[in-house]
């Protein structure tokens, strides 16, 4: 078994669940996160996320000298952390790289803040109505 | 690859997250959480809190990295009193970036 975590935008949610159901795996855990990604932080705009909170938005750090008073309206507001879902699954492992494909083939535009996906091992997994386990358990 | 899960207090997170930045681990995600430790929430006089809120800092790091966030994560959340929070370590066997569809953190 392997746990998928996928960190990917807000409005791809829809189009992956629909993605994952067609797939035949129609379980998983949404969770709502700030991130970020190597960039640290990224301005404000329609390919980060296309209704961004305003709380989200600061506007650039510049030290109000004469000189650069006019620069700090003019510069545009950066997001440090942006809101994503995270969606985790548990899945059996010759399903991983179906998966991941898949979750890969919905996100992807090609722009930064397309999200990130983690797989790591599970070592037991228990359905608690039936108190089955292992592969049985997330069939 | 190893994924790093630290249960901090909500108050200590700018500081950690600055220094990780400083020391060039810039990509986390960060979620709000409540939990409870071994001693199960606080008492203060007669009032308990059960769960108290947390802030989940999640991020994932090549495995030689792990010792220098981890410290600094400690370094950075510690205040000597009971909450400080707890790190996890968990091993990741793969990371995708879904922008360029590439197995590389």
């Amino acid at each position: 078994m392997k746990e998928i975590t996928a960190i990917i935008r807000r409005d791809k949610l829809p189009e992956t669940k629909k993605a994952l159901e067609d797939l035949g795996f129609p379980s998983l855990s949404i969770q709502s996160v700030d991130g970020r990604g190597k960039q640290r932080g990224m301005v404000c705009n329609n390919d980060l996320d296309p209704d961004l909170p305003e709380s989200f938005c600061t506007p650039a750090k510049l030290k109000p000298t004469p000189a650069t008073y006019a620069l700090v309206h003019a510069l545009p507001t950066v997001a440090l952390f942006v809101p994503k879902r995270m969606l985790t699954m548990v899945v059996p492992d010759d399903l991983v790289t179906k998966i991941v494909k898949s979750i890969i083939s919905v996100n992807k535009t090609g722009k930064t803040g397309d999200g990130k996906i983690f797989v790591s091992p599970i070592e037991n997994a228990i359905r608690v109505r039936t108190s089955e386990t292992g592969g049985e358990a997330i069939a | 690859m190893k994924m790093i899960r630290a249960f901090i207090r909500p108050e200590k997170e700018q500081e950690v997250v600055q220094a990780l930045e400083g020391a060039g681990f810039p990509s986390l995600t960060k979620m709000p959480v409540f939990g409870r430790g071994k001693q199960k929430g606080l008492q203060v006089g007669p009032v308990h809190y059960d769960e108290l809120p947390k802030m989940l800092v999640m991020m994932v790091v090549k495995d030689g990295d792990v010792d220098r966030v981890v410290n600094l994560m400690m370094d950075k959340s510690r205040t000597g009193f009971v909450g400080d929070g707890k790190i996890f370590i968990s091993p990741v066997e793969a990371a995708y970036t879904v922008r360029t569809g590439e197995a590389a953190l």
